[in-house]
């Protein structure tokens, strides 16, 4: 039986996959007027993933639920509520997950700081060679 | 019959390369050098005859062995019958030992009185290279399996994987990947004999190297391609799990060349290669792992099995472990005390070293991440595209400007400043190039200034040098001997490549526009310069799909009709679902691209277009490069030969 | 580089061999997500009722008993399969299943509910998902355990089966204590 739910969830998966490659799923009907509103809105979309896909954000994914993500998110934009805003009632429902650019959080600390700190050791092992060199 | 001679080769095979590592333990080098030979010859020709039988069955579609019902279909065209060989696990690991036993032939082919231990070691390491692998294949993911009874088709039928760009992207792949082994197997023989006995070790890796990187570098791309062309926006790269797995080996394969290249001139950074050599190959199985194992799940991955991933990681376990204490314990016998200069071409080359080792820990990071997140909590997070675009993009920018002013240097280079003023024409060329692609695509944004910048840079730097060569040559204007040195062929086109490549990212990245619409026949729209003339619907009948067509009239603001551009929605009848396939009209400047979306004859459809500006310098940056490869591999053969044997 | 540094590649080879190690052999399900709900109360709702001309409003409901919230529509395979369970579950007592019909068609919804009976105190509807993503709902069908004091103590990601079955029940008795 479990094996079913998984294959309904892999169905989905998978024909998600194929409407990936039906174009590119905002519609004509869900656009809002405003195209500043609507570009706000895109860029929202394109950090928020769609959760029945593979690492896909629900601005490229013709999933239902990305669809109805999208919906709510203009509706949300249109009604005057922030970037924060948005994404906090995102969070809340669908925890950290939903989101592609992870959050500066207490657990991404290592994640967001340690490219920088691979590129400083990087800048001292050139900046030694090149003392020595001298 | 044939599977079961397919499956006998494949043991055959295993036999081959067990008596090549037990040879190696011959000291007497005549005996060495013709059982050698004999051994090798009969390891290729198993795994040809192995691999080839395979094909033959999914050729004829023969059910009976369990790859092929799996994998094929009766009504597949004859090129994604072959191409389903490995599109697939278990052949594509058969693919994976076939690449490996040809590298294993051609360092044999290497093999001579003067080089005995090191080459002999080589062998060793590679022969249980191949070992491993055919185990893996042989015990837990055999193509020759049988089902009885035989079932009349197969399950193989999904339109998805019958592409001609997917086809050939595996074995480019691999060819890459596993060139790289060859090169693991070198570094640590290198490592394991005497100094007398290692002569030429790095001139014997390099033409490995620089195969494997040239092929790597076509592979990724085509991978790119068919995203491109197939998901339907004009995406190419999306920080996919799998797709960084192919990437870091690439960053590192990079690093790897210019190591060598610093080693063959100076001496210097001879750690660096062997490190190098280790890590690009570990990276290249740890990919491997990635896709097979089901500790991630992505669009690529093969198989959720974790037994399967214990057994690649175990091996994992044992190449990376065995390497890499080999390497801190004896790579400091490579030591030398020559530091670099900031200022010098090696001195840059360390410098491009450690950011693209930089770059490849990013990427990893931000792959594993989750995972980590994953099994340390009860919390599940996502690390996309924002992640690494806001982190590789601005680390790589350092490494092109390297790349422009690297060439420019000389070897031992210390005068610093007198040598930049040679800069200051690269300088006023990437000005000027900018500010016209500022006045064509009437942008200021600033990525796209960054990318024209990054891009015309390095091309300035590299028509300055040629202009120099080409003026010395016929000794005009009498220069000051070697201002600027001299680049190798392979060079030049290999970074003329990759400033075109970045010439095209930014266009397509930055520029795009997108139009989505509703439109019923004989509507027209506008996107950028261009009028789209929406002219007919109709049905188009393919070898194994029926497709709905609609044709489209690509007008210029002259009202010139430059295109007629046929997107269709193909429904696979047997595989019971569809596929969109774009339609696009490409030129240097820019590709207009066309997606027949949902709809029907009374409402209309919804038609989705796309301007992406300069994407054709993608592919033709990569073929460049490909190109500059070729020839750098070409003369290191060359340099191969002329070592005494 | 140092005599000394040059181990570090190893250490850390190590190192990220252990995690991967780790990784494959605990018990993961790649796909599933855990619901972040657990331990609040209940998101604050108004629906309209499948069956009678009644508006659910949740701050009424969800009080002194343990209910069960089940997402299901007709179009949804699994939710067929798991009816029977769901029937049998709530014969027990001390118990409550609603229903929420997501993005589904309410006739056909009705007329399914007929045919197969109907194991709900009520059954509401979800015409847009909006219920649905308020309760972070991402496949079908989910079912959720709320405690007597209306506070979320468990999320069943897939359908109830014979395989889950008595896991469920044991989740039920647990919580209600």
């Amino acid at each position: 039986m479990m094996k079913k739910y998984f294959f309904s969830l892999i169905v989905i998966i998978i024909l998600s996959q194929f409407f990936l490659l039906t174009p590119h799923a905002v519609e004509p009907d869900e656009v809002l007027e405003n195209s500043k509103l609507e570009l706000r809105a895109r860029n929202i979309s394109k950090n928020v993933r769609c959760l029945v896909c593979q690492n896909q954000s629900i601005d490229d994914s013709s999933a239902d639920l990305a669809k109805d993500l999208r919906v709510l998110i203009r509706s949300k934009v249109k009604n005057g509520e922030s970037d924060q805003e948005i994404y906090q009632f995102l969070i809340d429902r669908y925890g950290d997950f939903v989101l592609l650019k992870p959050l500066l959080k207490f657990n991404t600390l290592i994640l967001w700081f340690m490219p920088f700190i691979f590129l400083i050791i990087g800048i001292f092992i050139i900046y030694q060679h090149h003392k020595k060199s001298n | 019959m044939i599977p079961f001679f397919g499956n006998l080769a494949l043991w055959l095979s295993l036999f081959f390369a067990s008596l090549q590592f037990i040879l190696a333990y011959n000291q007497n080098p005549n005996l060495l050098l013709r059982f050698n030979n004999i051994v090798n010859k009969g390891l290729l020709i198993s795994i040809l005859i192995s691999f080839f039988s395979l094909m033959y069955c999914h050729i004829i579609s023969d059910f009976s062995v369990l790859n092929v019902f799996q994998n094929s279909h009766t009504t597949k065209p004859l090129l994604y019958k072959i191409s389903g060989v490995w599109g697939n696990h278990e052949g594509s690991m058969l693919l994976w030992i076939l690449v490996l036993i040809i590298f294993n032939y051609f360092i044999h082919k290497l093999f001579n009185k003067k080089n005995l231990a090191l080459l002999s070691k080589a062998l060793e390491v590679q022969a249980l290279i191949i070992i491993g692998f055919l185990l893996f294949s042989i015990l837990t993911s055999n193509p020759f399996e049988i089902i009885f009874p035989v079932p009349s088709n197969g399950l193989g039928f999904n339109p998805l994987l019958q592409d001609p760009a997917l086809a050939i992207h595996p074995p480019l792949l691999y060819i890459g990947y596993v060139g790289f082994s060859a090169a693991f197997s070198l570094g640590i023989a290198s490592m394991s004999v005497s100094k007398k006995e290692r002569v030429n070790w790095h001139s014997y890796m390099k033409p490995f190297v620089v195969a494997a990187w040239s092929f790597l570098t076509l592979g990724i791309a085509l991978g790119s391609i068919w995203a491109y062309y197939e998901l339907g926006w004009g995406g190419w790269w999306f920080w996919d799990p799998v797709e960084n797995a192919s990437l870091m080996p690439w960053l590192l394969g990079t690093a790897l060349i210019h190591s060598l290249i610093t080693v063959e001139k100076k001496k210097s950074l001879q750690t660096w290669v062997l490190l190098l050599s280790i890590l690009t190959f570990l990276l290249s199985v740890t990919g491997t792992f990635l896709v097979r194992s089901g500790i991630l799940t992505s669009v690529h991955t093969f198989a959720l099995d974790p037994e399967r991933g214990i057994y690649i990681l175990a091996f994992i376990a044992l190449l990376g472990g065995y390497s890499l204490l080999l390497y801190g314990l004896k790579s400091k016998n490579f030591l030398n005390k020559n530091y670099l200069s900031f200022l010098s071409r090696e001195g840059l080359i360390l410098a491009n070293n450690i950011i693209m080792m930089t770059v490849c820990a990013t990427v990893f990071l931000g792959t594993m991440y989750p995972l980590l997140i994953e099994a340390f909590s009860n919390n599940k997070i996502s690390v996309g595209e924002p992640y690494f675009n806001s982190t590789v993009v601005p680390i790589m920018i350092p490494a092109i400007l390297i790349m422009g002013i690297g060439p420019i240097l000389s070897w031992g280079d210390k005068s610093t400043k007198k040598k930049l003023k040679i800069l200051s024409p690269a300088i006023f060329l990437t000005f000027i190039s900018t500010i016209i692609f500022i006045w064509l695509y009437n942008s200021f944004n600033l990525f796209g200034i960054i990318g024209i910048v990054m891009s015309f840079w390095i091309i300035s730097n590299i028509i300055l040098a040629q202009i120099q060569h080409f003026q010395k040559k016929f000794n005009i204007n009498k220069i000051k001997t070697n201002i600027i040195p001299k680049s190798s062929l392979g060079m030049t086109l290999a970074h003329l490549g990759i400033g075109l490549l970045i010439l095209g990212i930014t266009g397509s990245s930055v520029w795009q526009k997108e139009k989505i619409v509703k439109m019923n026949i004989n509507d027209e729209t506008f996107i950028h310069d261009y009028k789209i003339v929406f002219k007919e619907v109709k049905k188009n009948i393919g070898p194994n799909y029926i497709a709905l067509q609609g044709n489209f009239l690509i007008y210029t603001k002259n009202n010139q009709l430059i295109a007629e551009l046929k997107p269709e929605n193909r429904f696979y009848p047997v595989a019971q679902n569809s596929t969109t396939e774009a339609s696009i009209h490409t030129n240097i400047f820019r590709d207009l691209y066309i997606v027949l979306g949902d709809g029907d004859i009374n409402n209309g459809w919804i038609i989705r277009i796309y301007y992406n500006p300069l994407v054709i310098w993608i592919w033709i940056g990569v073929v460049t490069i490909f190109a500059g490869g070729l020839f750098s591999l070409k003369k290191n053969i060359g340099i191969i030969k002329k070592i005494p044997a | 580089m140092k005599n000394k540094t040059l181990i570090i590649p190893a250490i850390l080879f190590f190192f990220i061999l252990f995690i991967l190690f780790y990784l494959l052999l605990i018990d993961r399900k790649p796909s599933e997500l855990p619901s972040v709900l657990i331990n609040k109360k209940v998101p604050v709702f108004k629906a309209e009722s499948l069956l009678n001309d009644n508006i659910f409003i949740s701050e009424k409901e969800f009080k002194n008993e343990l209910t069960i919230v089940n997402f299901f529509a007709t179009w949804c395979k699994p939710c067929l399969d798991e009816h029977v369970y769901l029937k049998k579950l709530s014969i027990g007592e001390n118990l409550k299943i609603i229903g929420i019909n997501y993005k589904d068609d309410p006739k056909k919804a009705i007329k399914w509910l007929k045919e197969l009976g109907n194991p709900y105190y009520d059954v509401l509807v979800d015409y847009d998902a909006r219920i649905g993503i308020d309760w972070g709902v991402y496949g079908l069908p989910e079912t959720f355990i709320i405690n007597s004091k209306g506070i979320i103590k468990y999320r069943l990601v897939g359908p109830i089966t014979e395989k889950n079955y008595n896991m469920f029940k044991l989740k039920i008795i647990e919580i209600n204590q």
